[in-house]
């Protein structure tokens, strides 16, 4: 049952990003009428999705591949949401939107069978680690765009094009949107981080700090704060905000892919 | 479609606007918002006129009217004329060369085009449907519109509302202080709590100033090389919600940091001065705002603000050239969109014209059944009283209930038939 609400929120998913098009592109303000709903009842079903498989496993993680990435789905789609009500902007849908159907589709049509055999398992204090940290990368994520958008609009102020519909916010905005974002992600890496260090010192010990993944995600905080102590010092902004988030994105991805080499992330039981 | 009559009255429009008179005959014309209520009284007092509204602005002064029988459209409007002679003191021979006379669905369109700002002389504009609205609501106080003219200014409102989501008439500013008011906010989105700064004395900059105060800029700053010009200017702008200043012309790029927005217009380099802001100061002036963006509006001929300073992140700039040439792509695009909100207006009007066609009708089906029900009943009720010493059972009233609604229902089935279908002549 679990599967069938996630590929129905596959597709209302699916219908938000398509709507958000005209919606954002086109200024047609019926369109945005169809993406909000259709994203948030997809949102719903996710939640429910997932609830209902953990549920169902007897278990509160999210163990395997395809579930996690279900969860940073719900979140980015929960970002959309938000930044949807509070900036009254549906622009960063574009880039969400298709995002979280990419997220969701897979786990949807073929999910995962990996398993995790630590004790740990039902622990709250592993699922705080991994909603955190999904939570940090979605902020990161989030401020890409932003700081993407800001790009696009600057260029186009600077090029003195005026185009007809102005789907992108005000520079200020998306500039707010990105910092924003990441002093968000900030305390969410470093509680996530911090969570994940001890549980993993109680079960596993010392060799914890000796795994690439766990190396390479004190790597990633590292390079987050100082992402946002050069943004604040400096007012950084533009494309050199641009090449600094995307450096740490790839960091993010580094740390994501050091799954493989991981002997304490490993989803199969040792 | 014919030409429809209203059973209610007919719909006559009569007006003048910025197309068909000059200022002078408008001046005359036009009637006071405090005088609204009195003169849409005493034309819907008119003989022969049932109901009225009147709509007087800078760009026209129109009289919506429904007389009492349906007239000739060859046959003058006496009542308006009259109107005209006695209140407004005006013989209908000196203004009859200028006034446009619409009937019927061509009164409807006429005003769903002006309340969707088809007609007006800045295509798009907004104010005109405010406008409209409070004509609606005076003429609505003093009793002078009822069953025709309530739904038809309503729907005109509905019109105008679809023109405005359905199409981007008024989304884009068209004169050069707008233009810089809607770029400013591309930049800094909400203008509340930002400052904007005066280099110079200009109407176009004190133009521009004013409207991004409008938008909610609550800081202004004046610098001029005569500092009591500057403090004129700042006089001049200060109300409760605005903080001004001045700043010395000498200490300029001093203190230029703390304005988020710069209008210029000395034209210094037409005096062989060197221009107000070059790239260096631009760069301190960015540096001392720790990269804030700086939005700088250079009015002036020959330009204060060195054009390459536009290469700078997070500093924009734009002359006089760039803004009317963004006001310009505006006003085509409003005339393209204008396009759309025409064929919306037709389609609206065909809509109003259909439901007003079967009105009469609608009413006639009314009356048919109610007066059929009334005889049905009554011939039930003489049958219980005939029946009084032995009463019907439950089932039987139930059987003679039915069968008298049937019958009814036959009786009545061509004539509603030919009621609905009134086009179909062998009906």
């Amino acid at each position: 049952m679990s599967l069938l609400w996630l590929r129905v929120a596959v597709l209302l998913y699916g219908i938000a990003a398509l709507a958000v098009l005209p919606a954002a592109l086109y200024s047609r303000p019926r369109w945005r009428h169809v993406a909000l709903p259709a994203a948030l009842a997809g949102a719903f079903f996710h939640f429910v999705s997932i609830t209902e498989t953990l549920y169902a496993a007897h278990r509160a993680l999210p163990v395997d591949t395809h579930e996690t990435l279900s969860l940073l789905g719900l979140l980015l789609a929960a970002a959309f949401l938000i930044l949807a009500a509070k900036y009254k902007t549906v622009s960063f849908g574009i880039f969400l939107l298709p995002v979280v159907v990419l997220l969701t589709l897979v786990p949807a049509f073929h999910p995962g069978h990996e398993t995790i055999a630590y004790p740990f398992i039902r622990t709250g204090w592993l699922l705080l680690h991994i909603v955190l940290l999904l939570a940090a990368y979605a902020a990161l994520f989030l401020s890409l765009i932003a700081s993407l958008l800001y790009l696009i609009q600057e260029r186009r102020l600077k090029q003195k094009r005026t185009p007809r519909r102005t789907w992108l916010p005000p520079l200020e905005t998306t500039d707010q949107i990105a910092l924003k974002a990441l002093l968000f992600g900030l305390p969410c890496m470093t509680a996530g981080l911090l969570i994940g260090s001890v549980v993993a010192l109680q079960t596993i010990g010392a060799t914890f700090f000796a795994d690439p993944k766990v190396l390479l995600s004190f790597a990633m905080w590292i390079a987050y704060v100082l992402m946002i102590f050069i943004r604040q010092h400096s007012g950084l902004r533009g494309r050199r905000a641009i090449y600094l988030s995307s450096f740490v994105f790839l960091v993010v991805l580094a740390v994501w892919s050091a799954n493989l080499f991981s002997a304490v992330h490993r989803f199969r039981a040792p | 479609m014919s030409e429809i009559t209203l059973k209610s009255g007919s719909i006559l429009l009569l007006g003048v606007n910025h197309t068909t008179a000059p200022i002078d005959v408008r001046e005359r014309l036009a009637i006071p918002i405090s005088r609204l209520a009195d003169a849409t009284r005493t034309l819907a007092h008119q003989p022969g006129i049932r109901e009225a509204l009147i709509l007087s602005t800078c760009n026209r002064v129109e009289l919506l009217t429904v007389s009492d029988a349906a007239e000739s459209p060859l046959s003058p409007p006496l009542g308006m004329l009259r109107f005209l002679h006695d209140y407004l003191n005006l013989p209908a021979e000196e203004i009859k060369p200028h006034v446009y006379e619409f009937r019927e669905r061509e009164a409807i369109r006429h005003l769903f085009r002006v309340a969707s700002s088809l007609d007006s002389m800045v295509v798009g504009e907004p104010q005109i449907l405010g406008q409209v609205k409070e004509s609606w609501n005076v003429a609505r106080e003093v009793g002078a519109i009822s069953s025709t003219l309530d739904p038809l200014l309503q729907r005109a409102f509905s019109v105008a509302k679809k023109v405005r989501t359905e199409t981007q008439i008024g989304s884009s500013s068209v004169s050069i202080a707008s233009v810089a008011a809607e770029l400013a906010r591309k930049i800094f989105g909400s203008l509340s709590g930002k400052t904007v700064l005066i280099v110079g004395a200009g109407k176009m900059s004190d133009l521009a100033a004013r409207h991004l105060i409008q938008q909610g800029a609550t800081t202004l700053l004046v610098s001029n090389r005569t500092e009591a010009r500057a403090e004129k200017i700042a006089d001049s702008l200060r109300t409760p919600a605005i903080t001004t200043g001045v700043i010395p012309f000498n200490q300029l790029h001093e203190q230029s940091h703390r304005a988020d927005i710069i209008i210029t217009s000395t034209g210094a380099a037409a005096l062989g001065q060197a221009q107000i802001f070059t790239a260096a100061q631009a760069r301190a002036l960015l540096h001392r705002r720790r990269n804030r963006p700086i939005f700088f509006i250079d009015i002036a001929v020959p330009r204060d603000v060195a054009p390459e300073i536009n290469n700078l992140e997070g500093c924009f700039v734009y002359d006089i050239d760039d803004l009317q040439q963004v006001a310009a792509q505006n006003q085509a695009v409003r005339s393209r969109e204008a396009e759309a909100a025409e064929t919306i207006v037709t389609r609206e009007v065909e809509l109003y014209n259909d439901r007003l066609s079967q009105a009469p009708a609608i009413e006639a089906i009314k009356q048919l059944q109610l007066s059929a029900e009334a005889v049905r009943q009554q011939e039930l009720a003489r049958t219980a009283q005939r029946l009084a010493t032995n009463p019907l059972t439950p089932e039987q009233q139930a059987a003679i209930e039915a069968l008298t609604k049937s019958l009814t229902a036959k009786l009545l089935h061509s004539q509603l038939s030919a009621l609905r279908t009134p086009d179909d002549p062998t009906k």
